[in-house]
C-alpha cells in the first residue's frame, strides 16, 4: 500500500518532508519505539503545510480501490495522508503493541490526527479490534472526525452490525452529512434501517422541518406501505430534490404498491434511464454544512 | 480591523460569548492551559482537559469563524501537587508538538514556591527543547518580585526573553519586563486584574512596542469583549489606530508566531470590521445580535 501512497503525497509536497518521512518510516522499521513514534505521527504538522491538499489521479485511485475495494483519498490534506502512511509502519509491530499505540495515538489525537488514524483503518491489521474504537468516533459530535469513519471509508460496511451500522446512517442523516458517500449504502440496507428513517421523517415533518432527500435511499429495497405513504408525502408537499428521491424509489421498487404514483413522476423517467438522476448526482446537487447537534452554527 | 486575544478561557464561555467575539472582530485567539477554578484530583483529567484545547474547543470556535490556538502547560497553582504534576509532566511531550500549540503555558509563579520553581524551570527547558514560545503567568500576590523572579528563573534556564509573553502585568511591572527584552501582556479584566483606563494609560507612557492586550475571560466575572472594548477606548482617547492593532493583533500574532504554528494566511478571507462602525457605536457588525449592547458599555474597571 505505501508503494501507492508514497508518490500521491511526493506530488505536492517538498522533497525534504518526503525525505523526514522516509527516514522516520526507516527508524520505527528497524527498530519501533511509541514515543518517537508519537512525535512523529505529531510532527507531521511541522513538516507539511498545513493547508496542502494532495492531488489524485484516476489511476492512481483505481489502483488503491483494487486492492481495498471501497478506499479513497480524494479530497485529503497532506497531513491525513502522511500521517496514515506513518501507521502502515504501525502496523507491521506485533499485535499487542499495535493495539496499544494505537490506543494511545486516539488518547490524545487532535482533530486531524483523529481523522488520519480513522482513515487508516480500512487499511490496518487486526480490524476486528478496531470495530469499538470507530463506533467510538462516530459518537463524536465533530464533523471532520464523524466523516472520516462514515464517508469514503469501507470500513463501517466491512465490519459494523447492523445496529451499529443503523447507528451511523441515521446520525449522518440527522447531522446533514453526504449520504451518498457512505461506502455500502446499498449492500447494508436493511429494513430497521428503512422504518428508522420514516419515523425520523415523520418528527422532522411534526416539526415542520426537512429531511434530507438522500435518507430515502435507505428505504429503496424495503417500501412498506408506511413508506408508500411517504413518497406521497414526498410528491405532495416536497421540493423539487424530495420528488426526484421519490422517483428513485419508485423506480427501484417497480412493484404494484407504487403503481399508482407512477404518473406523477412520468418526467423523470428519461433521467433515470439514462443516468442523469441517480443518487449520486442527486446527493452532488446538495450542499452539505457544517453542523453541531444537527443545527447549523451561525457566527 | 480584526484582534487577536492572546489569553481566553473559552471552555468556560457559552455560544453567545462565540458569537459576540466574532460580531466584533476577533478573529484568532490563544487559549491556555491553566487551572479549573478547583483543583483536579487525577492526571486523567488534564489529559482529556488538554484533548479538549485541541480537539472540541478548536472545533467550536471554528463554527464561529474564529481560529483557535492554545499553549499547553502545568500551571503553577496545580504544580503544588507533586505526584500529580510529576505525572502531568510526563503528559506534555505528547502534545507540545501538535499542530495549533503555540507555546508551553500558562506557567509561573502562583504563591512562589519551590515546587512552583521546579515546574516552571522544567517547563521552560522543554520549550527550549521544542523550540516554542513561553506564556507566563505573573503571581496575583507579591506580584512585582514575583514577575522578576520568573524572569530570573527563565534567564537561568537560557530562555530567549524575546520568546517569552509576560502576562497580567500592570504599572509596577511594565518597566522591569520591557527593558529585559520580554513581551509585556496586559489582562483587561474587570475588578481583581486592570481596567482599560489604566491600559490607555500605560500605552501613553510605554507607546505600543512589544504590548499586548488579552482579555483572559475564564470562569469568573470577565469579558470576552474586552480587546475590541479596550481597541474602542484608545481610539477614542487618541491613540492612533497603528498602535492600537500593533497590541491587539499584530504583537500577539508575531509573538506567538514564533510557534510556526500561527500566521495570518490561516484566517484568510475573514472580513474582520469595519473600525469605524465599532468605534463610533453606529449600527454595529453582522448578525444584528446583541453585540451593540454589548459593545456600549466598553469601559471596563
Amino acid at each position: 500500500m505505501r508503494d501507492l501512497l508514497s508518490p500521491i503525497l511526493a506530488a505536492t509536497t517538498p522533497d525534504s518532508a518526503m525525505t523526514w518521512l522516509g527516514e522516520t518510516i526507516r527508524e520505527q522499521e528497524t527498530a519501533f519505539q511509541k514515543r518517537p513514534f508519537y512525535y512523529a505521527f505529531s510532527g507531521v504538522s511541522r513538516h507539511f503545510d498545513k493547508r496542502g491538499h494532495i492531488e489524485v489521479s484516476d489511476e492512481q485511485l483505481q489502483a488503491l480501490q483494487e486492492k481495498v475495494p471501497g478506499f479513497s483519498v480524494k479530497g485529503w490534506d497532506q497531513f491525513r495522508l502522511a500521517r496514515v502512511i506513518l501507521l502502515l509502519t504501525l502496523g507491521k509491530q506485533d499485535k499487542a503493541t499495535f493495539l496499544e499505540t494505537i490506543a494511545a495515538l486516539l488518547n490524545t489525537a487532535d482533530l486531524r490526527e483523529q481523522a488520519a488514524i480513522y482513515s487508516a483503518f480500512p487499511l490496518l491489521p487486526h480490524q476486528e479490534d478496531l470495530i469499538e474504537a470507530a463506533i467510538d468516533g462516530l459518537r463524536s459530535n465533530i464533523i471532520d472526525i464523524f466523516d472520516s469513519i462514515a464517508l469514503q471509508n469501507p470500513f463501517p460496511a466491512t465490519h459494523f452490525t447492523v445496529e451499529a451500522w443503523n447507528q451511523m446512517v441515521l446520525k449522518a442523516i440527522f447531522i446533514s452529512r453526504p449520504i451518498y458517500k457512505i461506502v455500502g449504502i446499498e449492500s447494508r440496507g436493511n429494513a430497521e434501517l428503512s422504518a428508522a428513517v420514516s419515523y425520523l421523517a415523520h418528527e422532522r415533518w411534526a416539526a415542520s422541518r426537512k429531511l434530507t432527500p438522500e435518507a430515502w435511499r435507505n428505504c429503496a429495497d424495503h417500501v412498506t406501505d408506511e413508506i408508500v405513504a411517504d413518497l406521497e408525502h414526498l410528491l405532495n408537499e416536497g421540493d423539487q430534490v424530495d420528488h426526484e428521491a421519490a422517483a428513485l424509489v419508485i423506480v427501484r421498487d417497480g412493484s404494484d404498491r407504487v403503481r399508482h404514483l407512477q404518473e406523477r413522476i412520468e418526467a423523470d423517467l428519461d433521467a433515470i434511464s439514462g443516468g442523469s438522476l441517480t443518487w449520486e448526482r442527486l446527493g452532488e446537487k446538495l450542499e452539505f454544512p457544517a453542523t453541531l447537534n444537527g443545527s447549523p452554527a451561525k457566527a | 480591523m480584526r484582534f487577536f486575544d492572546s489569553h481566553v478561557h473559552m471552555v468556560s464561555r457559552t455560544t453567545d460569548d462565540y458569537q459576540r467575539m466574532a460580531a466584533a472582530g476577533v478573529t484568532a485567539i490563544v487559549e491556555p492551559s491553566f487551572w479549573q477554578g478547583q483543583p483536579r484530583t487525577e492526571v486523567g483529567t488534564f489529559k482529556d482537559y488538554f484533548n479538549s484545547l485541541i480537539g472540541f474547543e478548536r472545533f467550536r470556535a471554528s463554527q464561529f469563524g474564529i481560529k483557535h490556538y492554545c499553549t499547553i502547560g502545568l500551571n503553577p497553582k496545580e504544580a503544588n501537587n507533586e505526584k500529580l504534576a510529576e505525572a502531568v509532566m510526563e503528559l506534555l511531550p505528547l502534545y507540545i508538538c501538535k499542530e495549533g500549540v503555540v507555546g508551553i503555558g500558562e506557567i509561573g509563579f502562583d504563591d512562589q514556591t519551590k515546587a512552583e520553581e521546579k515546574y516552571l524551570r522544567w517547563q521552560a527547558q522543554l520549550a527550549l527543547e521544542a523550540d516554542l514560545p513561553i506564556q507566563i503567568h505573573t503571581p496575583h500576590r507579591d506580584k512585582k518580585a514575583g514577575t522578576i523572579r520568573t524572569m530570573d528563573v527563565l534567564e537561568d534556564v537560557g530562555v530567549d526573553p524575546g520568546k517569552v509573553i509576560i502576562d497580567h502585568n500592570n504599572e509596577e511591572t511594565v518597566k522591569a519586563v520591557l527593558d529585559r527584552g520580554y513581551w509585556a501582556a496586559f489582562t483587561i479584566y474587570p475588578h481583581t486584574k486592570l481596567g482599560n483606563q489604566r491600559m490607555v494609560e500605560v500605552m501613553m507612557e510605554y507607546g505600543a512596542e512589544r504590548i499586548v492586550v488579552d482579555s483572559a475571560a475564564d470562569w469568573g466575572i470577565s469579558d470576552p469583549l474586552a480587546v475590541p472594548k479596550t481597541a474602542a477606548l484608545m481610539k477614542e482617547r487618541g491613540i492612533t489606530l497603528e498602535q492600537i492593532e500593533q497590541v491587539t493583533y499584530f504583537n500577539p500574532l508575531a509573538a506567538y508566531g514564533q510557534s510556526g504554528q500561527v500566521s495570518e494566511e490561516d484566517w484568510a478571507g475573514s472580513a474582520g470590521i469595519d473600525p469605524t462602525a465599532l468605534f463610533e457605536g453606529n449600527t454595529l457588525l453582522r448578525g444584528g445580535m446583541d453585540i451593540e449592547t454589548a459593545m456600549s458599555q466598553y469601559l471596563i474597571e
